[in-house]
């Protein structure tokens, strides 16, 4: 499928400010996409457009052929959908352990159930200490979110936005912050974990960008200036113009 | 870690079994005291699954409370025949019905509207249960007699104390132990996230108003066996059942019991019965004391009395065998 | 045809009290964004001082000036002392200190004047009637309404017409914007919760000659209260003129038409706004 996920026009304005002027993007399966761009191009709002967490002013989102663009997070997820945050957003009194059984018994349908202990399901704890261990928080597994580092906060957000086993994976930012070292870290993480799902990243760190995407698009003020693959970006006037013009 | 898995359940056994033996050595009047104690324990206790678990502070739980109540009072005076059972039953329904409706409505808001919305639907409530005399007896209120239990082969009379303290016992004692398992649940986990973030838990496919409903309607049902189980204890059900006074004292036992804690409110039900019956015989003023210890606890003990009970035993035990109490707490998993 | 228009009447005296009491509340809680439990304890408390000062001084006047500014003293102390503390805990300590206030004051003044309704006459000009349409009227309910409307007018004035009021409406908006432009955003707090607190007590002063006082008054006037802020849309002004009057006629006319029925017809009229218009009449969708 070339079109596994369509981006055809977003707009979004937010009383009367342009945020986003008519995005257009292609994605295929098992494609791993970065989108760059300055501070203020729209960024995160798109990926909250996407996620469900916004509704576009106009424009639709085609996944697998259907329109999500109206459609609340939590539809979103059972289609297969998930995000992390650029602004860590885990359940800060939960273990590590809880954190990642959050989602992994939400895919199980463990979600509403009375007399059902999702902790006393064998299939989904050890599906929990897997994802855990993928991320290397297996040391840190019992303790609350809370007390564990930032990297490994980071670590942790990314492992709770895989555990409903989602095919589309939306990054934000999945490394600021981070020092060079817990960057490259990341970096093989998020590759290892990855594996062939189909993968929407933003990021500023162009190490990270050229390592993992296949192809880049370039947002500037609302609008995509350039999509391709990283050698074409690198060499792109307008993007050398957009970056420069920030600088 | 099987003994840790094992604890709970020994404490709830042991409880039980010294809650069953009181009546050999106590005296009636402290066994009443003690039948009610466990009727408020459970009203409290579905509070706090949602003040202290879902963080959702309502000012109307005395709406499911009261009508818990006087389905008792109303099934057993308009409906002959109606067994102890089926009365409970009846009072579930109704409560559990209640609670859907008035979460449909109210759990659009959040926050402090919510809290002001409570507030204002126990007041209406009230007034109805106030002027409507032909079914609720207005001021009067409305006696019955408690019928007996029962058991198919044999009856239990529940005329006496003992049998209505053991039948009490064995029905909201089983029910507020299932409150605790129903906080390890999915449903109650699920509960517990949404006080910690409700907005993730959205990416994850949860549905939190869904979430939310289920949970107020939950807790409307479980105040309202309660509620059927004062009418039963005191054979007599009034206004005063339904009014904003039971829904202050339910807050206050919490409050002052604890919120962090699955117990607290059981503590804070035991507190404020004793304090209730002991300090009105000194003075008739115990209202404004209980009320000036819950100012203190919001000011200056936030976690209440649960919270201060851990930091004296951290005190005296040290800090090290609380850690790991702790972390045996966070490896229920194993 | 002239009873119609004593209800109508007696319906705009309830709406003044409606609005003095409600205005404050709604303007605490756009402001601070903290609904005030103890709001109602204060309208109640300045039914009482008065009570007590007429039993001294025999003079109303004198009530009028000197139990709001009681009232002004507590609230900016109920604010500083209590308030401000739990602040950093949240918005549901908020909600509880101003209901444990409530209930500690309640339980306070039955201890005080006793659990018993108080009775309080009026003397002067205040205490006639006066004729209107060939019906005889107590000039007192007017002069209730009157009030209302005197303060409704000196507070639009205050809120759109001087530079306090550009604050006080910017804060509403955005408080750290108004911090970071030199205006001491905890010291306006404060101003804001006691005037909300004297004009409560202003309404009780006033209110007490024409109701009884009793413990109750407080959590029977917060309950309409609370439907004015859910029917006019919470921390509108104008709401609360529109709903005050609403549910002042909606009680008056609600006895004379139908008695069985009155109690409930508020909460009816709040249950209606509430499937309908959840924001209310005059709030903003959020």
């Amino acid at each position: 499928m070339s079109e596994y996920l369509k981006i055809d026009d977003i707009h979004k304005d937010f009383s009367g400010l342009k945020v986003l002027t008519g995005i257009n993007l292609t994605i295929a399966q098992r494609e791993r996409h970065a989108v760059i761009g300055p501070n203020g191009a729209g960024k995160t709002t798109l990926f909250n457009i996407i996620s469900g967490k916004f509704r576009p002013s106009r424009g639709a989102i085609l996944f697998k052929g259907t329109d999500i663009s109206r459609k609340p997070p939590h539809v979103l997820n059972r289609h297969g959908l998930s995000r992390s945050f650029q602004i860590t957003n885990i359940f800060q009194d939960l273990s590590v352990f809880d954190n990642v059984l959050s989602g992994v018994r939400s895919k199980y349908g463990l979600k509403y159930h009375f007399f059902r202990r999702p902790d006393r399901d064998r299939r989904i704890v050890e599906e929990v200490r897997a994802l855990v261990e993928e991320v290397g928080l297996k040391e840190v597994m019992h303790l609350p979110a809370s007390a564990l580092s930032y990297g490994q906060q980071r670590a942790l957000e990314i492992a709770i936005a895989l555990s409903t086993s989602p095919e589309l994976i939306l990054l934000d930012e999945p490394t600021a912050g981070m020092t060079r070292e817990e960057t490259a870290q990341c970096i093989r993480m998020i590759d290892r974990v990855i594996a062939d799902r189909t993968l929407l990243i933003i990021e500023h760190d162009m190490d990270v960008v050229f390592s993992l995407a296949d192809r880049i698009s370039v947002l500037h003020y609302g609008t995509i200036i350039a999509t391709g693959r990283p050698e074409e970006i690198r060499n792109d006037q307008r993007v050398k113009d957009a970056y420069l013009g920030e600088g | 870690m099987k003994t840790v898995k094992a604890g709970p359940y020994l404490t709830a056994a042991g409880l039980f079994a010294l809650m069953a033996a009181a009546p050999f050595v106590i005296k009636p009047y402290h066994l009443n005291m003690l039948t009610e104690i466990i009727i408020f324990a459970l009203y409290a206790v579905s509070y706090n699954l949602l003040l202290g678990y879902a963080g959702l502070l309502s000012f109307g739980h005395a709406m499911f409370f009261g009508m818990g109540a006087f389905s008792v009072a109303v099934g057993l005076i308009h409906i002959p025949g109606l067994g102890l059972g089926e009365v409970i039953l009846l009072a579930l329904a109704v409560a559990t019905l209640t609670g859907l409706a008035a979460g449909l409505l109210l759990l659009r808001h959040k926050g402090s509207y919510f809290a002001l919305l409570t507030l204002a639907f126990n007041a209406l409530f009230y007034a109805v249960a106030t002027k409507w005399h032909e079914i609720t007896g207005g001021d009067d209120g409305l006696s019955i007699t408690r019928p007996d239990l029962n058991l198919g082969f044999t009856s239990l009379p529940m005329a006496s104390l003992e049998n209505f303290y053991y039948f009490t016992l064995v029905v909201v004692g089983l029910i507020i132990l299932f409150c605790w398992y129903f906080t390890k649940t999915a449903m109650g986990q699920s509960v517990l996230m949404m006080r910690e973030n409700e907005e993730r838990m959205k990416f994850l496919g949860y549905n939190t108003n869904v979430n939310r409903l289920i949970l107020f309607t939950f807790t409307g049902a479980l105040a309202g066996v309660a509620g059927a189980f004062y009418t039963l204890h005191f054979q007599f059900c009034s206004q005063s059942a339904i009014s904003i006074d039971m829904t202050t004292t339910v807050l206050l036992m919490t409050f002052v019991g604890g919120t962090g804690t699955f117990m607290g409110p059981v503590l804070g039900a035991f507190v404020f019965i004793i304090l209730q019956n002991y300090l009105s015989d000194i003075t008739d003023r115990w209202p404004l004391f209980m009320g000036l210890i819950f100012i203190f606890m919001v000011l200056f003990v936030p976690g209440g009395l649960s919270q201060l009970a851990g930091k004296i035993k951290d005190l005296v035990v040290g800090k090290k065998e609380g850690a790991a109490a702790l972390s045996a707490q966070g490896g229920n998993h194993e | 045809m002239n009873e119609y228009l004593v209800f109508f009447l007696h319906g705009l005296a309830y709406a003044g009290l409606l609005f003095l009491i409600s205005s404050g509340l709604t303007l605490v809680f756009g402001m601070m964004n903290v609904l005030n439990f103890a709001h109602a304890t204060m309208y109640m408390l300045g039914a009482y001082f008065s009570y007590t000062l007429l039993q001294y001084t025999d003079n109303f006047w004198l009530s009028v000036v000197v139990c709001p500014l009681l009232l002004f003293v507590i609230g900016a102390l109920i604010e500083r002392v209590f308030l401000r503390r739990v602040h950093v805990y949240g918005h549901l300590h908020e909600l509880l200190i101003t209901f444990g206030l409530a209930y500690v004051i309640t339980e306070g003044v039955k201890w005080i004047w006793g659990n018993y309704p108080l009775a309080m006459t009026i003397g002067g000009l205040l205490g006639e009637t006066v004729e209107i349409l060939g019906t005889a009227y107590p000039v007192y309910r007017i002069f209730i309404f009157l009030c209302a409307v005197l303060v409704g007018v000196i507070m639009a004035l205050i809120l759109y017409k001087t530079r306090l009021g550009i604050i006080l409406r910017a804060a509403v908006n955005d408080s750290e914007m108004v911090n970071a432009l030199g205006v001491n955003v905890p010291r306006v707090f404060t101003g804001v919760f006691a005037f909300g607190a004297a004009l409560s007590g202003f309404a009780g002063v006033i209110a007490g000659p024409l109701l009884t006082t009793y413990p109750g008054m407080a959590n029977d006037i917060l309950i309409d209260a609370f439907v004015v802020i859910v029917v006019g849309g919470f921390g509108s002004l104008g709401g609360a003129v529109v709903a005050s009057l609403l549910i002042g006629e909606l009680q008056s006319f609600g006895v004379l038409l139908f008695p069985r029925l009155s109690v409930a017809l508020v909460y009816l009229l709040m249950a209606a706004v509430l499937i309908i218009k959840p924001s209310g009449l005059f709030g903003e969708e959020q």
